[in-house]
């Protein structure tokens, strides 16, 4: 593939390993000498530890070494921190974070926490060895209802931390809020459940670890995406050790969607293991350990209300969300249910006024972090099933509801009620856009047809508004080697969305060199000295945008080494096309010609530097972007089985400037695939008496499937191109997610109407469907 | 230990084996052919499948030494010995059917044995077909309509 131009739907570079099996995933690499490791976990909720024995484990022939919880709080070792952007309660207190140690020391807090670890020979021995481990459990009640969790005489997880409360948060106008709703002709308020879901990359988690003996360092592969601030968690905060002496590097991630995005204790205890043994450590985790101990998401409890005139115009908004933290804050911890979940309430409507408040509890289950949206999926969902609730409560035509008050171009930029500055788009534009895909004329008929063969047909639109997260920074290194090879190195991380094809498309698009020329590296401490990784759609904002910026700056200094062969000032050196050229003149080099030339030091004046067309940049976002959107579902519904079928899906994205459309494109497709699945099947469920987790496989754990997912139409509005960073990208890989699970949920609302049912928490599965055609709903 | 005799991407292979050895692990581990994943261990995500006998197998779900005797071939010797892409990969490339290309092999596999089983699918058997198979990424509409593409169906 030789010249490619931004806007280009270039194939991806990384398909040729990947289809032919020659990727090199965590687990497919092994070090000499290596050793397993394997953790023994928590059986129970909550459990004071009494007592660890270790003896049989350790004599089993092929065990290296074995440590408890309590081995490890003696070798000092720090907490995992939580790096929440929110800290302090609305009263201006601290937010409360309890120790998070790698290891459960005298008590255990959810199923699925370490107790113990063994490295072992083999993963056979270490697995044997797990089961000779005897630990003297004394089992507490558990509780796993963060509603609950907050009563007064409600278990406490943690002794100094009352009604397990870890923050109280609000953001928006509560006075203002409390006076629209006060003079509002109409007010709707709705209970809702947002489930507990989980990212289920398919390649689990891994790593592995080396001590290297002569220079007191370490490195650690790692199956994460975010290789530089998980670095300097596991070398400042738990081994306290210089950051510069822990090389931490990812290779093929086999997908993360937020639950490779924090900091976990296993690497941790591999880093300490391979110092320990003296050898090379891996670990790699189960799919049932994958469940018990990945980060979970979304998990909010949440009462929405709604303000309205008279005439259906939106005055004000009000949520209150009780979030489930799990037993402890993870990375991001207590941001999503705070921060998070706030910034997008109200989605692309006008509102007077809103008021959010968001309450982080302790319970006795897996810890919830960043998974695919990280609140906006859970504000859109929110903000979505009020106002359809309140269309069907009032008398509003749904469609017509949101169509007035979409807030129109004209009234942009805005600062939302949230605080969100809103520069660009043009919602209503998007909103019948995508309607104009769907069909409507048509569905009447469709309607019919489903009635007569016994099914319910219905029908949503969903606009959304998303905002873009992750760290503000990213670098990228240009280096131009003397054959000809391109080496471009950045902090920011693909685990899947095909970044190695992407950003040298930048590259290549802006210099006009070949796209085969350039030799990627990303997630590697060593390569780049900074690096923001994976989260928050910031790969081509951040990533891009550097990228962007460099081959700016390499053109740049490309002219004044064309200006010294031409012997002109620089200044009067042009660059379009991959070439240098003085107009209305014979001057014209190609840019490897240049950079050759740049490479040539002893045929350059002392006032150019050799080495000046090699370049770095660091990027730094000044405002987050807003990309925007609207989603459509049709679906219908089975009266017999209770069975949901979407039978049709279109959706509209504004991510300003498209770099590639046909990434663009999975991202939106994959992104709508999760959607789905937590609307329809997937369902993270706890028993509330014992604390175990009851959907802990791919058995129990619904994960959509081909049958499930529909086709997907994908429209694009590209009359926004934001100027908040120079590409003019708004980030693309977290909307399908926050578009889908509203529209699906209010298109199966629709089809119930004859039913009466006004809501029914996510997922709807074919039995709960069918309790509520039956007229079994609890209300 | 026992012995196991089988050919393994066209080449014949014997190999002292526990006999507790899954298909995947002599695969992976025996072999290195790592292009085989493992993604679950309850036999649900199919980022496992290979071929054994032309047979779409997940290779988790099966004793290394009950291939025996057996044909086996796995991702790594799809493409031509000149690395001339077989036409699903190539599909698969083309139609972006793949992300973090980690049930890629699976599905390729899968998709493979379902062609030679059905050579012109309809949508709806394709994703009826490769129900065994989970991808986390892509949304399975690109896989859809790289198989079809691959049997020929799209045009162009
Ligand atoms: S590894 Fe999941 S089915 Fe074989
Ligand atoms: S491409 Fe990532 S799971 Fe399918």
């Amino acid at each position: 593939m030789n010249r490619v131009k931004i806007g280009q739907s270039v194939p991806r570079v990384e398909d040729q390993r990947f289809v032919t099996g020659r990727g090199r995933y965590i687990d497919d690499i092994d070090f000499p000498d290596q050793a397993h490791g394997m953790a023994l976990r928590s059986p129970h909720a909550h459990a004071r530890i009494l007592s660890v024995d270790l003896s049989e484990a350790q004599n089993l022939s092929g065990v290296l070494f074995c440590f408890s919880g309590q081995d490890w709080a003696d070798e000092g070792f720090g907490p995992l921190p939580t790096k929440s952007a929110v800290r302090t309660n609305s009263d201006g207190t601290d937010f409360k974070e309890p120790p998070r140690s790698c290891m459960a020391v005298d008590r255990a807090r959810h199923v699925g926490e370490i107790v113990a670890f063994v490295v072992a020979e083999t993963r056979a021995t270490a697995i044997a060895a797990l089961e000779l481990i005897v630990v003297d459990y004394d089992p507490l009640d558990a509780i796993t209802d963060p509603v609950a969790a907050l009563q007064p005489g409600a278990v406490q997880i943690w002794d100094d931390i009352p009604n397990n409360l870890c923050i109280d948060w609000d953001l928006g106008d509560k006075t203002a809020t409390d006076d629209a709703f006060a003079r509002a002709d109409h007010v709707v308020c709705l209970d809702l459940i947002n489930n507990r879901v989980t990212a289920a990359p398919i390649e689990p988690r891994g790593a592995i670890a080396q001590y290297h003996t002569d220079s007191d360092t370490y490195t650690l592969h790692n199956a994460t995406q975010n290789i530089h601030a998980n670095r300097d968690i596991f070398a400042t905060n738990v081994l306290h050790i210089a950051n510069e002496n822990l090389h931490h590097l990812a290779p093929d991630v086999g997908g993360g969607f937020g639950a490779k995005n924090g900091a976990y204790p296993e690497p941790a205890l591999v880093l300490y293991a391979a110092r320990k043994v003296g050898r090379p450590v891996k670990w790699i985790n189960d799919r049932s350990e994958s469940f018990l101990s990945d980060t979970h998401g979304r998990d909010q409890v949440s009462r929405v209300e709604l303000a309205l005139k008279g005439d259906g115009t939106f005055l004000a908004l009000r949520t209150d969300s009780i979030g489930n933290l799990g037993s402890h804050c993870a990375t991001v911890g207590p941001f999503t249910i705070s921060g998070g979940s706030a910034r997008t309430q109200g989605g692309p409507y006008g509102f007077e006024a809103m008021h959010y408040r968001g309450r982080g509890v302790f319970t006795n289950v897996a810890l919830i972090d960043p998974y695919r949206g990280a609140g906006r999926p859970e504000a859109s969902y929110q903000t979505e099933r009020i106002i359809e609730y309140a269309a069907r409560k009032l008398g509003f035509d749904p469609v017509e509801l949101r169509r007035k008050n979409l807030i129109p171009p004209e009234r942009l930029p805005l600062k939302t009620a949230m605080g969100l500055d809103v520069d660009c788009g043009n919602f209503p534009h998007v909103f019948e856009q995508t309607l104009a895909m769907t069909n409507r004329r048509s569905y009447g008929d469709r309607v019919t047809k489903s009635a007569a063969s016994g099914n319910a047909r219905g029908f949503a639109i969903s606009p959304y508004l998303e905002c873009t997260g992750g760290s503000p920074k990213e670098f990228v290194k240009i280096d131009f080697r003397a054959d000809g090879q391109v080496d471009m190195s950045v902090g920011s991380q693909s685990t899947g969305m095909g970044h190695e094809t992407a950003l040298p498309q930048i590259l290549a698009s802006q210099l006009g060199l070949p796209l085969s020329d350039i030799t990627f590296t990303q997630a590697d401490t060593n390569a780049t000295p900074l690096g923001g990784g994976h989260g928050g759609s910031r790969g081509l904002e951040l990533g891009g945008n550097a990228v962007f910026q460099v081959a700016n700056a390499i053109v740049v200094a490309g002219k004044s080494v064309a200006g010294h062969i031409f012997d002109l000032p620089a200044d009067q050196v042009e660059f379009a096309d991959g070439r240098f050229f003085v107009p209305d003149s014979n001057h014209n080099l190609s840019i490897r010609e240049v950079i050759d030339a740049s490479l040539d030091a002893d045929h350059l004046p002392d006032t150019i530097d050799p080495q000046c067309m090699n370049r770095n940049s660091t990027f730094e976002r000044g405002i987050i972007s807003i990309p925007n959107g609207c989603h459509a579902a049709e679906v219908e519904v089975d009266l017999e089985t209770g069975r949901v079928t979407i039978d049709g899906y279109w959706v509209v994205d504004d991510f300003g400037t498209i770099i590639n459309p046909m990434l663009a494109d999975g991202q939106v497709m994959g992104g709508i695939a999760q959607g789905i699945g937590q609307a329809l099947l997937e369902d993270i469920k706890y028993d509330p008496q014992s604390g175990q987790l009851l959907s802990g496989s791919f058995l129990d754990y619904a994960m959509p499937r081909a049958d499930h997912i529909p086709t997907m139409e994908i429209g694009y509005y590209e009359g926004a191109p934001t100027k908040k960073n120079p590409l003019g990208v708004k980030g693309a890989g977290e909307a399908g997610c926050v578009g889908a699970p509203p529209a699906i949920v209010n298109a199966v609302l629709d089809a119930l109407q004859e039913f009466a049912v006004d809501h029914l928490d996510m997922p709807l599965t074919s039995e709960k469907v069918w309790q509520a055609v039956k007229g079994n709903v609890a209300k | 230990m026992p012995v196991l005799n089988t050919r393994v991407n066209g080449k014949t292979v014997q190999k002292e084996i526990k006999p507790t050895t899954l298909l995947v692990a002599f695969l992976r581990d025996g072999m290195g052919l790592t292009g085989t994943h493992v993604g679950c261990d309850t036999s649900q995500c199919g980022a496992c499948v290979v071929h054994v006998d032309g047979v779409a197998v997940k290779s988790c779900t099966m004793l290394a030494l009950q291939a025996e005797g057996a044909d086996i071939q796995t991702i790594e010797d799809l493409a031509g010995d000149d690395g001339t892409l077989h036409p699903v990969q190539q599909a698969f490339q083309k139609h972006h059917a793949l992300q973090c290309g980690f049930c890629t092999p699976g599905m390729i596999m899968a998709s493979v044995a379902l062609l030679s089983a059905n050579p012109r699918p309809s949508p709806a058997q394709i994703r009826h077909g490769l129900e065994g198979n989970i991808c986390r990424c892509t949304g399975y509409q690109n896989i859809v309509n790289a198989v079809l593409d691959a049997s020929g169906q799209l045009g162009g």
